[in-house]
């Protein structure tokens, strides 16, 4: 019993230190240096107490970074699982090239977020207003990027035609836990494919809906890499998310502490998130 | 919850705050199913296991350094290896042919050139981690200020090296870091003003503008012959500065931030509300979806002769000239008052070179600036670079940037505005915002509460 026990020290030692050293260490440091005004290369610093958490909360940046990034994960999400729920219901029909579609609708996930943001940036500043020029619509021909109205549904477009590929599998995945027998039983039933959806294949895949609703809010609640290969943050500050605006502000401007703060309240925020979400998904699942 | 995690690690796709809650989630759950007397000896584990690793990790960060040490010591009576950081995307092909030049003459001494993408903030963060290059190529902005400041580079006053330098250009990276002492070395000046298309210009019988009035008139011209006046890229937030440095440096003067720093100014005063109201302006002679281009648009646009001017320096000629050779190219110094005198040509130091304090091979990093100092290799480099030298006796005579000869001569040039500009205001992405909204008070309102309240924050 103890020689196992020790095989198994052995294999989760190893992860723990890692993870130490490269998730927990750094996350102490990073609240270390919020309550400092070090800049992120000076050789000294100073303790400023709570006066950066003070300055985070008047200032209208953050306000603003915060309210970019809620409006953009909320509609991500929304769209991701809808769209990506209707993808797997398809691939998992009986239908010819089944496994050639689940392919092509996996491509995405195994491309790089940047180069598909650079992609997407050209189709956006050149192919589109090609395109509108050629039907003779005036708004076609304006690159969605430069407005800063409407440049976030850009990032909106790009995050959820990548973000839908790896939800799709997970769907397809829950889909494919449901035994065939109890549709022959439903139809038998007299049950119709609106009422059979309802009633029988969504309530089965509920932890499957929570884990992707989890995992996509998450991941745009991150958002990083889509800004900073379509927008850089801008027009003007119109699509800054919080990660932006802590990397620009902290690397860029020089306010490393400053940022620091920020990333703390930004993590009890997201733990927070996480927390409700999955108590109220998970309590969905139940009542199911 | 078990199920959750599994598919979770299935998937393999962690992120770090994920991680976190999971984990929480899991300890308060196996609080939850009693594990009796085992809880209170787990914990003792777990706890010696965290100080232990934390230990380890903390000897883990030593040791590698120790050993890079030694390495680089026994080395150097080898080779010696030069790491030479520079931010200049545009410039590394002419760099890259001065270090070949210089590794063949010095075979003892190995340079090789960095230059990421984002150059600024990549050093920024190796220098917080402590990882500085041994020689560094930098414009003079805001970030060598800030990092000048700090004390990374080696002092050079009264260096040998020095003695060549045009005082102008010292004078000005003193001006930026307020000290006296001389932590880099000018290499390259560059200009800004308005680049124009020759062909176009001569086709509609333009003359080259000297006043704000004249350049209003000559944008109205091609405007109502139907050609794009200016062509503007305000995609890319930085490009809004290019014109913004012309107006702000001329009209309220280098000064202004100096006083805007002590509280004896601010950017609500009329004076700053003319530069507000001449950047609108702009906007009238722009090409269509003026917002939706970026620098790369614009270059290539320009090279296709797509507009008959562009408000930007002289580093984007080599650019454009990549795109269309043939393409006919003139400057002038961008006009931003109708005083003839005060439309001066905005030139800073464009490639300073530093060396880091902590280096442990100075001689040899001197040895290749002083190389890069030698006036063919200047010149090599500004024929190339369209930029001007910092050497004295070293002069750009290329047709395509002569329309600034006479003020480089005369000594008409001023320091870009927004060097003066602490980075953590982000004054592009102020100037986007507002071009964007054309609203002028609140733009030099905003100006003023992000001023102060970095200020604060300092």
């Amino acid at each position: 019993m103890a020689k196992r026990k020790a095989a198994f020290y052995t294999m989760t030692i190893p992860a723990l230190l890692l993870f130490f050293l490269f998730h927990t260490f750094p996350t102490l440091q990073g609240i270390f240096y919020s309550f400092t005004n070090y800049d992120g290369y000076s050789d000294s610093y100073d303790f400023v107490g709570f006066k950066n958490f003070a300055s985070l909360f008047t200032d209208s940046n953050v306000l603003n970074a915060y309210l970019f990034t809620f409006k953009y994960a909320i509609v991500v999400t929304i769209f991701i699982n809808v769209i990506s729920l209707l993808i797997a219901l398809g691939l998992n029909s009986r239908i010819k090239f089944r496994n050639f579609f689940r392919g092509i609708y996996f491509l995405p996930n195994v491309l790089g977020v940047l180069i598909v943001g650079y992609i997407f940036n050209y189709i956006f500043a050149n192919a589109i207003p090609m395109i509108g020029e050629k039907l003779g619509s005036e708004i076609l021909t304006m690159n969605i990027l430069g407005s800063e109205k409407w440049a976030w549904i850009g990032i909106v477009i790009v995050a959820v035609w990548q973000g839908i590929a790896f939800n799709t599998i997970l769907y397809l995945a829950g889909l494919q836990t449901i035994p065939r027998d109890i549709y022959e039983a439903a139809d038998i039933d007299g049950a119709g494919p609106w009422s059979t959806f309802w009633s029988m294949t969504f309530p089965m895949l509920a932890s499957f809906f929570t884990i992707n609703m989890v995992l996509a809010m998450k991941n745009s609640l991150m958002v990083f890499d889509q800004i900073v290969a379509l927008t850089g943050g801008g027009p003007g500050r119109s699509t800054q998310s919080i990660a932006m605006l802590i990397y620009q502000g902290g690397f860029q401007g020089g306010e490393f502490a400053y940022q620091s703060a920020n990333a703390v309240i930004y993590f009890i925020v997201i733990v927070i998130i996480s927390v409700v979400q999955l108590n109220f998904l998970q309590k969905r699942e139940l009542d199911a | 919850m078990k199920e959750v995690v599994a598919e979770k690690e299935k998937t393999g796709r962690f992120f770090e705050v994920k991680v976190y809650v999971y984990s929480l989630l899991v300890i308060l759950h196996s609080k939850n199913k009693k594990y009796g007397g085992s809880v209170s000896m787990k914990k003792t584990i777990s706890l010696v296991l965290v100080s232990a690793l934390f230990l380890m990790a903390l000897a883990g960060c030593g040791s590698p350094k120790n050993t890079n040490e030694s390495s680089g010591n026994t080395s150097s009576a080898k080779k010696v290896e030069l790491e030479f950081f520079q931010n200049k995307t545009e410039a590394k092909d002419s760099f890259d042919a001065l270090i070949k030049k210089f590794n063949e003459a010095n075979p003892n001494i190995h340079v090789q050139q960095v230059n990421p993408p984002d150059a600024e903030t990549v050093l920024k963060t190796r220098v917080a981690k402590k990882d500085v290059p041994d020689i560094i190529g930098l414009g003079a902005t805001d970030t060598y200020a800030q990092l000048a400041k700090s004390g990374i580079f080696a002092d050079l006053t009264g260096d040998a090296l020095l003695n060549n330098i045009q005082p102008a250009y010292l004078n000005m990276l003193n001006k930026l870091i307020g000290s006296e002492s001389a932590y880099a070395i000018p290499f390259t000046a560059n200009a800004s003003g308005v680049i124009y298309n020759k062909a176009i210009f001569s086709e509609l019988g333009l003359e080259v503008p000297k006043t704000w009035d004249e350049f209003m008139n000559v944008a109205q011209k091609a405007k109502d012959a139907g050609k794009t006046a200016i062509y503007q890229t305000l995609k890319d937030s930085w490009t809004t500065l290019v014109p913004f440095n012309s107006l702000s440096s001329d009209i309220v003067g280098i000064d202004f931030y100096g006083k805007r720093t002590e509280g004896a100014i601010k950017f609500d005063s009329p004076e700053f509300r003319e530069v507000a109201e001449k950047q609108l302006k702009l906007l009238d002679f722009g090409q269509k979806d003026l917002f939706g281009k970026g620098y790369n648009d614009g270059n290539a646009a320009f090279a296709r002769g797509e507009a008959a001017m562009y408000i930007q320096g002289v580093w984007a000629i080599p650019e454009i000239l990549k795109a269309n050779p043939n393409v006919e190219l003139g400057v002038f110094p961008f006009p931003a008052t109708n005083d003839e005198a005060k439309n001066k040509v905005i030139s800073g130091v464009d490639t300073l070179l530093a060396i880091s304090k902590n280096t442990k091979h100075s001689e040899e990093a001197k040895k290749f600036i002083d190389f890069m100092l030698q006036p063919d290799n200047i010149q090599f480099f500004i024929d190339q670079q369209k930029a001007f030298s910092a050497v004295k006796g070293v002069t750009q005579s290329d047709p395509s940037v002569e329309g600034f000869n006479a003020a480089f001569e005369s000594g008409a040039i001023e320091d870009f505005s927004d060097h003066y500009i602490p980075s953590a205001v982000k004054a592009d992405t102020i100037i986007q915002g507002f071009l964007q909204k054309k609203d002028v008070d609140a733009y030099v309102k905003q100006f003023d509460t992000e001023w102060d309240k970095v200020a604060n924050r300092k």
